[in-house]
């Protein structure tokens, strides 16, 4: 059942007939909304002196022929990567690869993008321009180099002037999908790697002189890989269409959801890191475990979800989960804890998921599908790296911030949605337990919390089990995001009515059901808001971990950069650079937040 | 729905239920709200196919009755026993008794997120475990049936307050209850969507549903109900088949709320 889609549809239908409100010419807009009064437009006045004041200054600042922007252009790969050797570098493309083909693939299978007004592109080309041109004008240019950007501005005008009398000619209204001005302008910026002379900037550690800068395009192993990216990007995008055309909608969804949930990983501790497998110590220890667990696991929750089990099944699966808590008391492989514990949250679920054979064999194959999973993860991650990298983690820059923070957050959305259940629940030791833990966490500063876990959890682990300090300071700042992120999900869950609760019980859910179907959905809609604000703040304290050593891009554009001896304190301008791919994504979020409430509003009153 | 038959064609007559069997026994209830007293010994039968409406002034305890009828809230005191299951802490017979009857609020209370369709499937499926297809089929049935089928696929927030009341109806009828609670179904509606849930509801007391409904709609009493039970300060005050308590009431009391609202 496609409920989005078809909901989509039924609510255009009004939209669509509403008269549209029509649009004032811009001087009598300007004439209403800025100049009304004298008060406003004393207000439009200063409002634009100090814009003007502030864009003088930032261009003042990035054209000055004392920047060093060259640091910046030379140590591209410094800043996503860090020293991720050369002659392995295929597998960062082949990550973004895979990114791309599932971004691409979900936005065709979810049906992203909307038709824009051609008109209203070409209002923007024009605005665009127009901008252009007063930036100019205020930049410190030469007279040649305004001339230049004066005709550049021009340029982009009359493209937008004539984009809008052509859209406007016919009688009815042109349109065109937002994702095919995408893909025009990726394209754009594709093609122009090959023709521009961006310049050919390269960085090489050891060797002499370290900085090569000459005229002409970008290297070729920039433009041909990003060439290539976007020929995937294309490619996955019209293979989605044929998915979504073709095959049932919401088994798709899930397999894409599940596909993402398992990239990150994958792609982090598979294919960046590229451990060596042991294979006698997996023959002799890994596979027997997993084996055990996976046909001792599968009979349990066979016989836990068939209907007629009842009472029983669930004193089993507070057993279950009782015997993995104890398994930390005991010397024993970590894997072993971690698939005991998954087992009995699976027992504890047990019971809502019961159900016919098809229910029940779809029930075990979860657990199977989960247990290999964890499995082989757990078991790549204790295996050596093949990626040798001087000084500390395989990898840094952009592609830690972004691990760390993904990480975070697909970690400590379960576990703060869990806390925020307990401390809405009606049993007291959880209410409890849950309280303390939010507010002792919230009380600890973030630093604080990174540093304890960095230094103590090595030294509480068990001999002979590893675990990376980076890992070890996410563990920690997954703890604190979940209790913030609890605090937002409560706040949502408290918006659910008591009729809600009262029908859902009314019709004989049980608890559980009733949390899952009714509540969860519902409160978590409310709460979007706030959460993507959460979301974008642990992307940008991910620069915290600097202080445990970690080399994320914040510490490369602000310490590392500036350090070389070529490029002695460039700090500004690497720290604008590093801004602004924050702010980019930053941005991107909390559009998506915007997109997702629409849609999630759809039926809603 | 339940595959009785009537016991015999109401056409407003009493019928003769002396024969049938208790469905909802209620034995000396009371509940208190912190020091208030919101139910203070109510006791009363409910046969089976038997329609009751309830009556009575504004917080005379009807909704807090019906309410622990499934268990919404508790009862201190007293003993409710629905088709011989008897309510108790026990997590068991709760989930036994929400399953065999049905309520619909005055709110409505539709699930907001989810479709028509998913609204009246979600609990056969999850609660009952039918399959999927089986739920859907019986879904649209019952949609048919308080006549609203083309609107399967839209969101309650898209249909009109009548509407969304016979949803309710029909998200209640899919667990194929044995009793139907009703609390003040028609009072959120506006008066021109009242008729068209009330006909919903006559149609479920002709086909032998065991209801309890509150309700203001004295039309509906008259013409549908059984038995009359008229409540205030959280006493059954007086109870008669529907001829007599409109014919002949026998309390003071009864009388002052009859001259009121009639
Ligand atoms: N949750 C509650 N806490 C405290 N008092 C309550 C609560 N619910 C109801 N009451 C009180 O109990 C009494 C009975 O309430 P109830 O809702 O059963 O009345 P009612 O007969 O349904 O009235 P109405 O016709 O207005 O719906 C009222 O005086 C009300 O104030
Ligand atoms: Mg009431």
């Amino acid at each position: 059942m496609s409920e989005i889609s078809s909901a989509a549809a039924t609510a255009h239908v009004p939209a669509a007939a509403a008269p549209e409100i029509p649009k004032l010419p811009p001087r009598q807009w300007a004439k209403e909304n800025l100049f009304s009064n004298p008060f406003s437009t004393a207000l439009t006045i200063i409002t634009t002196v100090i814009l003007l004041t502030i864009s003088r200054a930032l261009l003042s600042f990035i054209f000055n022929p004392i920047r060093q922007w060259d640091s910046t252009a030379t140590n591209m790969q410094l800043f996503f990567t860090r020293a991720y050797p050369d002659e392995q570098y295929v597998r960062v493309w082949f990550c973004l690869a895979v990114i791309l083909i599932l971004t691409s693939v979900s936005m065709a299978v979810w049906q992203a993008g909307s038709s824009i007004p051609v008109a209203r592109l070409g209002r923007k080309f024009l605005a665009g321009g127009a901008l252009l041109g007063i930036l100019t004008l205020l930049a410190p240019f030469s007279t040649s180099g305004t001339i230049k950007w004066l005709l550049a501005a021009a340029c982009v005008a009359v493209i937008g002037e004539s984009t809008r009398r052509f859209a406007s000619s016919g009688g009815t209204e042109r349109t065109v999908n937002s994702l095919t001005v995408l893909a025009i302008t990726l394209a754009g910026l594709a093609a122009s790697l090959w023709v521009v002379p961006y310049g050919h900037y390269t960085y090489v550690a050891n060797r002499e002189p370290r900085v090569l800068a000459e005229e002409g395009t970008v290297a070729l192993t920039t433009k041909l890989p990003w060439t290539i990216m976007l020929l995937i990007a294309v490619s996955a995008f019209l293979l989605g269409r044929w998915i979504r055309d073709r095959l049932p909608t919401n088994p798709t969804r899930v397999t894409l959801l599940i596909l993402w949930l398992l990239s990150p990983p994958v792609l982090i501790y598979v294919v960046l890191r590229d451990p060596s497998f042991d294979m006698g110590h997996v023959f002799s220890t890994d596979l027997p475990i997993f084996v055990s667990y996976a046909i001792g696991g599968a009979l349990l929750l066979s016989w836990l979800t068939r209907p007629s089990t009842g009472e029983a099944g669930r004193i089993v699966a507070v057993i279950i989960l009782i015997a993995g808590f104890c398994t930390f008391l005991t010397p024993m492989r970590m894997v072993v804890r971690l698939d005991m514990l998954t087992l009995a949250v699976f027992a504890l679920a047990a019971p809502t998921f019961a159900g016919g054979p098809r229910n029940r064999r779809r029930y075990v194959l979860g657990w199977l599908g989960v247990l290999s999973v964890m499995s082989w993860l757990i078991t790549s991650i204790n295996t050596p790296s093949t990626v040798t990298v001087p000084g500390g983690f395989f990898i840094g820059g952009f592609s830690i911030t972004l691990m760390v923070a993904v990480f975070t957050l697909v970690l400590s959305f379960p576990l703060g949605i869990a806390l925020a259940l307990a401390r809405t629940s009606t049993m007291p030791i959880f209410r409890l337990l849950a309280t303390w833990f939010i507010e002792f966490v919230r009380g600890v500063p973030l630093i604080t919390i990174l540093i304890f876990f960095s230094i103590m959890v090595p030294l509480f682990l068990p001999r002979g089990m590893h675990l990376g300090e980076v890992a070890a300071v996410v563990i920690g700042y997954v703890l604190f995001s979940a209790a913030y992120l609890a605090e937002n999900v409560r706040g949502g869950l408290q918006s659910v009515t008591r009729g809600q609760h009262e029908a859902a019980e009314a019709v004989g859910m049980t608890t559980a059901q009733k949390t899952l179907f009714i509540v969860l959905p519902q409160g978590l809609r409310v709460a979007i808001p706030p959460l993507v604000g959460h979301c974008i703040g642990v992307f940008k304290e991910t620069s915290l971990l600097a202080i445990i050593g970690v080399f994320d891009i914040l510490y490369i554009g602000r310490i590392v950069i500036p350090g070389q001896t070529e490029f002695m304190g460039s700090t500004k301008e690497n720290l604008l650079f590093v801004s602004v791919i924050y702010w980019i994504f930053a941005y991107q979020m909390s559009k998506a937040s915007q997109r997702l409430e629409q849609r999630t509003g759809l039926g809603e009153r | 729905m339940t595959d009785t038959t009537p016991v015999e064609p109401t056409d407003g007559q009493t019928r003769d239920l002396s024969g049938a069997r208790d469905m909802i026994v209620c034995e000396n209830v009371s509940k208190w709200y912190g020091d208030f007293q919101a139910l203070d010994g109510v006791s009363a039968n409910i046969k089976e196919q038997e329609v009751v409406v309830v009556l009575g002034p504004s917080g005379s305890g009807k909704s807090t009755w019906i309410r622990c009828i499934n268990r919404l809230e508790i009862h201190q005191q007293g003993r409710i026993v629905v088709d011989d299951v008897e309510l108790t802490n026990d997590l068991r017979n709760i989930e036994k008794v929400r399953s065999e009857v049905g309520m619909v609020f005055q709110q409505f209370n539709l699930f907001p997120h989810l479709t028509i369709m998913d609204n009246v499937t979600l609990a056969p499926i999850w609660v009952r475990k039918k399959p999927r297809a089986e739920a859907e089929s019986q879904a649209m049935a019952l949609l048919e049936r308080v006549g609203i089928p083309e609107q399967a696929e839209k969101y309650p927030g898209q249909l009109s307050g009548g509407q969304q009341q016979r949803v309710a109806i029909a998200r209640a009828l899919a667990m194929e209850p044995r009793i139907m609670l009703f609390d003040e179904p028609t009072s959120a509606l506006d008066p021109e969507m009242i008729k068209e849930v009330l006909d919903v509801m006559k149609a479920l007391a002709l086909s032998g549903m065991t209801m309890m409904v509150v309700t203001h709609e004295m039309g509906f009493a008259k013409e549908v109900a059984d038995r009359l039970i008229f409540m205030e300060d959280g006493q059954i005050v007086e109870q008669n088949t529907t001829e007599l308590f409109f014919s002949n009431p026998t309390e003071d009391r009864t009388k002052a709320f009859l001259s009121q609202i009639l």
